[in-house]
């Protein structure tokens, strides 16, 4: 069984850049972060599972996002919590994300993963999460068509 | 019978190369049906939390589940993620992560015990009929070490239920549990996520060696 799948010219360079991204050194730690940029109820309730820090200078590892944040907000929580290297895992509202959708879909480092996850009035919508984003072009439909011929 | 080493096995037509790049696409495919699974799983975990933490909210009060009440004095996070290179390739570039559930650093010996319980599983012991009596004293020992290994847990729940009050509905207890299972099921995620994305770099790769080769 060999599939086949036409690239585009345009996403090879992408490609490159996940390859060397992910040939990258990979940080290892004993005791690293879990961050959130969510929703109140989504925020408290992973507080509630103790993954809660706040450090000497009451920085937080957590944004709540509500209808007074602003997408400035938002980013800057975003690029702080991705530079951060005490952080492992970033975890973010869809809906979120799709704030930022721009600066999370340029995101390529392997640490922190970035997972987008549901919300209780967004649910989750595979079309728009940035890894199957990434993969969805080795299913071009047209470019599978155009090798069979 | 001769076998012959130096030229390629051919297994329905195909040579080994082909084998391999199926096996990577099929590792590819496997890995993306398990990333949306889990994100499916995760999905109606987090469903049960919030209904949970909604009805906690309706029975306690909205100004008692706030997030106006949130420590914030400086203070580590009890749940922690340890993360290494995955064994399988050094230069893999894949990480690993691993939850460390209230793992603070009271709770050492506790997580030693988990570790230790959890081998004693792997490996069962031999029931001796007539040595009924030993079996019980095991049994009782590993009941004290379970327990023993649960109480800086739940000691560590309690605390952070603590921070909405001393007595808390049973609705916001659950859906600390309930939240704690969606951090287990984000850590396979992230798992998945790494070995999904290995895996299509490594299909990525081969197509690019294909395209140039034309």
């Amino acid at each position: 069984m060999i599939l086949s799948w036409g690239l585009a010219d345009n996403t090879a360079s992408t490609f490159k850049s996940s390859s060397m991204a992910n040939t990258a050194h990979i940080p290892t730690s004993n005791s690293a972060l879990i961050a959130m940029i969510a929703d109140e109820e989504t925020v408290v309730g992973f507080l509630l599972a103790g993954v809660g820090n706040v450090d000497l200078r009451r920085k937080t590892n957590y944004l709540i996002v509500d209808s007074k944040t602003t997408v400035k907000q938002i980013e800057d929580a975003f690029k702080e919590f991705t530079t951060r290297t005490d952080i492992a895992i970033v975890l973010i509202s869809q809906y979120v994300a799709n704030m930022i959708r721009f600066l999370v879909d340029s995101y390529n480092k392997p640490i922190p993963a970035i997972l987008e996850i549901p919300s209780k009035n967004h649910p989750y919508d595979p079309a728009h999460d940035s890894i199957l984003s990434r993969v969805k072009h080795l299913f071009n439909a047209e470019s599978v068509a155009s090798t069979r011929h | 019978m001769v076998v012959d080493h130096e030229t390629p096995s051919l297994e329905n037509g195909q040579t080994d190369k082909e084998v391999e790049e199926n096996a990577n696409v099929l590792q590819f495919m496997d890995s993306m049906d398990a990333y949306l699974t889990l994100i499916h799983s995760l999905s109606s975990t987090l469903r049960r939390g919030w209904l949970e933490l909604a009805s906690a909210r309706h029975s306690m009060g909205a100004s008692r589940v706030n997030t106006v009440l949130l420590d914030h004095t400086s203070h580590p996070a009890a749940t922690s993620l340890l993360v290494t290179q995955d064994e399988g390739k050094v230069d893999s570039g894949k990480p690993h992560f691993t939850l460390c559930k209230w793992a603070s650093s009271s709770n050492e010996n506790s997580l030693l015990g988990e570790k230790q319980s959890s081998q004693d599983k792997l490996h069962p012991q031999l029931r001796h009929r007539g040595s009924t009596e030993l079996c019980e004293e095991k049994t009782s020992s590993e009941n004290k070490a379970s327990r023993e290994v649960d109480d800086p847990v739940q000691k560590e729940r309690s605390k952070s239920l603590s921070m909405f009050g001393t007595l808390v509905s049973p609705k916001l207890r659950a859906a600390q549990l309930s939240f704690e299972a969606a951090l287990e099921t984000l850590v396979e995620i992230a798992n998945m996520r790494s070995e999904m994305l290995c895996a299509f770099d490594q299909v990525n790769m081969k197509l690019e060696g294909r395209k140039d080769e034309k």
